[in-house]
């Protein structure tokens, strides 16, 4: 092999190549008058173009849209559900309504599990069942030639399939053990706690999967969640690509045709929050980590709040971006991290408002008061600037065609307007609406939406060598937690 | 293994490829084996290759700044170092202000990002198109000027924010120095694919103001260089833009390629290595081919007919019927070089490292005896034909892929030959491949939680691997 070279002749000294092409340069007097001190200038904004879609409904209720897109032959399909575990799941059976998402695969009346898998593995595609919190779907990404025969199987999986009992045991320990691997990590670890502090038991924001829950799940569950939850009243088809809306709807209607009219869409009614605590550094201790994983927030609004897009402003110059408030400070200044990052998540209840990031362990009382700093910065300590402003707002709206650059994001963004009841010229609005935000909306939405006084901060890392720093600052008191985010007694 | 700069930025990997033959379905407008990658490519005088290709799907272009070196050019006692200038190249240049690269890529919607790998580093910004020229600007800028700029304080700042992203994927992650350990035990001491790409702690700790612009002005010129731009662009008027921000900076010094040696092991290495882990896991490693070796098609093959779906081999036989693992992965990685073949098994509770690993060798064993079916090449080829038009909808992807190929088999079209070559693997390849280098020469490493040295695959045979002999950070 060969030593990289630790001292080098200055750069001043050039090959015959290089030497060539300056005695070739007839323009050098143009070159030499060019000045790379000057930003090149923005070309002309370049047009936003949304995609067009039609929309129809089937006979058994469900709601179908297509959006017509033939630069490549390429079909994403998928049936979205309005309404998830959250509103389908018991609480005692948490985990439930993922695991029955994991049985579709397993064998229909005319496949085993295998011949699923086999049959999508020859069509090169693979169909994906998941259902969250308020959303579930079935989705697939085919070449045009093969969306036919994948629609076929999709419509198999989703009327006939058979939930052996020997597949369900074998997922059941597989959960088990990726539950058992989580307790290792500390970003699972604090994923679990974070929540549980913020919502508590009786909310289903604040429940995550136990072992309990995971062994008290029977097949009589799955095939009682299977036939109450996937039901066309509540249900949007979405075609995106390489198809026809006429020619499409025909072949949709055809696969489902034995799929029998039935259900409502849910009501998104939660509980209420459990009252805010003053601020409370949380910690779970974790002996010798290297680093202090943190998770730092609250409960905030739903995405239907009108203080949407002030908000997502605000965020982005708080925490939203590369240059955000507090990466530039936290991770490009003091260095105190590979990355940090501000977020409202943003659902049918109080998804949480969360900010945090992995912190080098010996920094973490460090790392504390700059996030602090950072929050009474941006609820007035420190006004924001035009700049910062302009930025946020161009980062935002000018994001907006990524949105639509493949047929999967389109699909995307079509399910979102739909399961989120935005009106159809939404793309086209939002632009306004986000250029329309002011230096006083966004501090009107902070002091609104982030409560540095009752904030929830869990800390996952060593409490050996961060407890005394941490109480040192002053900040706030310390309440210890184990890895499920149960109270520990010293 | 690649690191990436910036935690918040997303890499997208398009798998770009040629196309197959398509039977008639619905509403089928044209056929996967007629969409292509439409491409230009030429040189300017001081040696950087420029690769253009128009995609108005979208008004965004992607820019990709390919550069021939990665942490196989670092030295031993200088680990890390090619990912640390990664870092610095982010740190502002003679006549762009730090933060301003930012500002023209994140706060105008679109992205930027580095990553380093064993090979070669590559930085590229995605924004709407009507931002191209300042995209160009930049990358010129930092190519042509980064030293004017470059102080000590900068490149401490940066080392802090490394150190921290080892500690975040390394060593505050379960299982996180496996690869370090399994390339330390490969590859003999001084072999430039021995150590890891993040580096050492120590390593990056004595990393002077002066190896950095050394390293710098040897490897970041435009002779070492390939740029693609994708999108949606006027070709002239970018063609005009390379000349005026990259024309005149001058051609680097000759590069001597380290050479790479492949690898064969003689016997079995045995390791086990404590970690905070709840559970064990089990990891196996050939040396294999890299980029330049065609038997890497037939190893892909292999990888994707042992494990993923359910009915691939080990996947059905462990997870599956015998139920004893939770997870199985095994596959090919290729670097330009040389390359390995790695198996992952983590058990079910109540079954030992030492029955999986016994119970993986027979399923190996039976495939290296029979080959697979003709259905299990089938399956395994088939995913490919949808693999490359996904590919296609990405500009950055499309990028990525027409530099790689430029950069290690001088053709940025190379992507129609890997295609083909992956597409015409046979049984008999794959049988022969496995035969070939899934041999007894390999190393097997034990991961076990605290104090559990006898959860190892065979514990008496295993050696015990500390922290201090493997130059990680070790526990405070």
């Amino acid at each position: 092999m060969v030593i990289m070279p630790m001292r080098l002749a200055p750069r001043t000294i050039v090959s015959a190549a290089a030497l060539l092409v300056v005695a070739l340069s007839f323009d050098a007097s143009a070159r030499q008058a060019l000045d790379r001190t000057k930003t090149p200038p923005p070309g002309k904004t370049p047009d936003l173009r949304v995609p067009t879609w039609t929309k129809a409904s089937l006979a058994n209720g469900a709601d179908l849209i297509v959006s017509e897109k033939h630069d490549l032959p390429l079909v994403s399909f998928s049936i979205t559900f309005l309404g998830g575990a959250n509103q389908f799941e018991p609480a005692e059976r948490t985990g439930l309504a993922s695991i029955t998402a994991s049985m579709m695969s397993e064998g229909t009346k005319t496949r085993d599990g295998e011949g699923l898998s086999n049959a999508l593995q020859l069509l090169g595609t693979s169909v994906s069942t998941a259902i969250g919190g308020e959303s579930g779907s079935m989705s697939f990404v085919s070449t045009t030639g093969k969306f036919g025969q994948t629609m076929d199987i999709l419509a198999d999986m989703l009327l006939n399939s058979t939930f052996p009992a020997d597949a369900l045991e074998r997922l059941r320990a597989q959960r088990l053990v990726a539950l058992t691997q989580a307790r290792a990590q500390p970003g699972a670890i604090a994923g679990r706690v974070f929540p549980k502090v913020l919502y508590g038991p009786a909310h289903p924001y604040g429940r995550v999967a136990t072992e309990e829950s995971i062994k008290a799940v029977t097949r009589d569950d799955i095939v009682a969640f299977q036939s109450q939850y996937f039901q066309p009243g509540r249900a949007l088809i979405t075609v995106v690509g390489d198809v026809t809306a006429a020619g499409v709807k025909p072949v949709v209607e055809k696969a489902l045709a034995a799929w029998p009219k039935a259900g409502t869409r849910p009501t998104f009614s939660y509980p209420a929050v459990p009252e805010r605590q003053k601020t409370t550094i949380f910690l779970v201790d974790r002996p010798g980590a290297a680093q202090s994983t943190m998770a730092i927030g609250h409960p905030g609004p739903p995405r239907s709040t009108p203080d949407y897009y002030a908000m997502q402003v605000m965020n982005t110059m708080l925490g939203g971006m590369f240059q955000s408030r507090l990466n530039a400070n936290i991770r490009e200044e003091k260095g105190y991290s590979y990355g940090v990052s501000s977020a409202f998540s943003y659902g049918k209840g109080p998804g949480p408002f969360r900010t945090g990031g992995d912190i080098v362990g010996e920094k973490t009382d460090a790392a504390l008061v700059e996030f602090m700093k950072e929050l009474r910065g941006i609820l007035g300590e420190r006004p924001v600037t035009d700049e910062e402003l302009q930025t946020a707002k161009d980062s935002l709206i000018q994001r907006l065609p990524g949105t639509f650059a493949s047929v999967t994001a389109i699909n995307g963004a079509l399910t979102t307007l739909w399961s989120q009841g935005l009106p159809d010229d939404y793309y086209q609005q939002y632009t306004k609406a986000v250029a329309a935000v002011t230096k006083a909306d966004v501090l009107r939405v902070a002091k609104k939406y982030i409560d540095i006084d009752r904030l929830a901060i869990v800390i996952v890392g060593d409490r050996k060598s961060i407890e005394g720093p941490l109480k040192a600052t002053n900040i706030a008191p310390i309440a210890f937690l184990d890895i499920e985010g149960a109270p520990k007694t010293q | 293994m690649i690191s990436n700069a910036r935690s918040n930025g997303a890499l997208v990997l398009g798998i770009v490829t040629c196309g197959l033959a398509l039977v008639a379905g619905v509403a089928a407008a044209q056929s996967p084996s007629s969409v292509n990658i439409p491409f230009e490519t030429y040189t300017l005088p001081n040696g950087l290759t420029v690769i253009a290709s128009i995609d108005r799907t979208t008004p965004t272009v992607a820019v990709n700044m390919w550069y021939h070196v990665g942490s196989k050019n670092e030295v031993k006692s200088r680990t890390g170092f090619a990912h640390l200038f990664e870092h610095v190249m982010f740190t502002g240049s003679g006549h762009v202000p730090y933060g301003l690269h930012d500002k023209l890529t994140e706060g105008v919607g679109g992205s930027n990002n580095g990553t380093t790998s064993n090979d070669r580093t590559t930085y590229y910004e995605t924004v709407p198109s009507n931002y191209l020229e300042s995209a160009l600007w930049i990358e010129a800028d930092r190519m042509g000027f980064l030293l004017d700029s470059l102080d000590l304080a900068k490149l401490n700042a940066q080392r802090d924010i490394v150190k921290n992203e080892r500690r975040q994927s390394v060593d505050n992650q379960p299982y996180g120095r496996a690869g370090e350990i399994l390339a330390q035990a490969t590859y003999p001491a001084s072999h430039p694919y021995s150590w890891d790409v993040i580096g050492s702690m120590e390593d990056l700790s004595a990393a002077t103001e002066e190896d950095v612009k050394s390293f710098f002005r040897l490897y970041y010129a435009p002779n070492n260089a390939f740029l693609a731009i994708v999108g949606d662009f006027d070709p002239a008027q970018a063609k005009a833009w390379v000349q005026k921000y990259f024309g005149d900076i001058p051609r680097g010094k000759a590069i001597t390629r380290p050479a790479v040696a492949p690898v064969v092991l003689d016997a079995e290495r045995r390791l086990v290595y404590e970690d905070r882990v709840q559970l064990p896991r089990l990891y196996v490693q050939w040396p294999t081919v890299g980029e330049q070796h065609d038997d890497r098609f037939a190893l892909d093959v292999l990888g994707a007919i042992l494990a993923g779906p359910r009915t691939a081999r080990l996947t059905k036989a462990l997870v599956y019927d015998k139920q004893s693992a939770a997870s199985v992965s095994a596959g090919q990685g290729t670097n330009e070089d040389v390359g390995d073949f790695g198996m992952t098994i983590t058990p079910r509770p109540g079954n030992t490292l030492t029955d999986l690993e016994q119970a993986a060798d027979a399923v190996i064993e039976k495939l290296k005896a029979e080959g697979p079916t003709a259905e299990e090449i089938q399956k395994a080829t088939a995913g490919e034909e949808l693999s490359f038009v996904r590919g296609l909808e990405s500009n950055l992807g499309k990028a990525l892929r027409l530099s790689d190929g430029a950069g290690f088999h001088g053709d940025p079209g190379y992507f129609r030959t890997e295609y083909s070559k992956g597409q015409s693997v046979t049984a008999a390849d794959v049988k022969r491949v496995a035969n070939k280098y899934l041999t007894k020469g390999r190393v097997v490493l034990s991961i076990v939680p605290m104090g559990k040295l006898d959860q190892a695959s065979k514990p008496g045979e295993s050696k015990k691997v500390t922290d201090e002999a493997s130059g990680g950070e070790g526990r405070w």
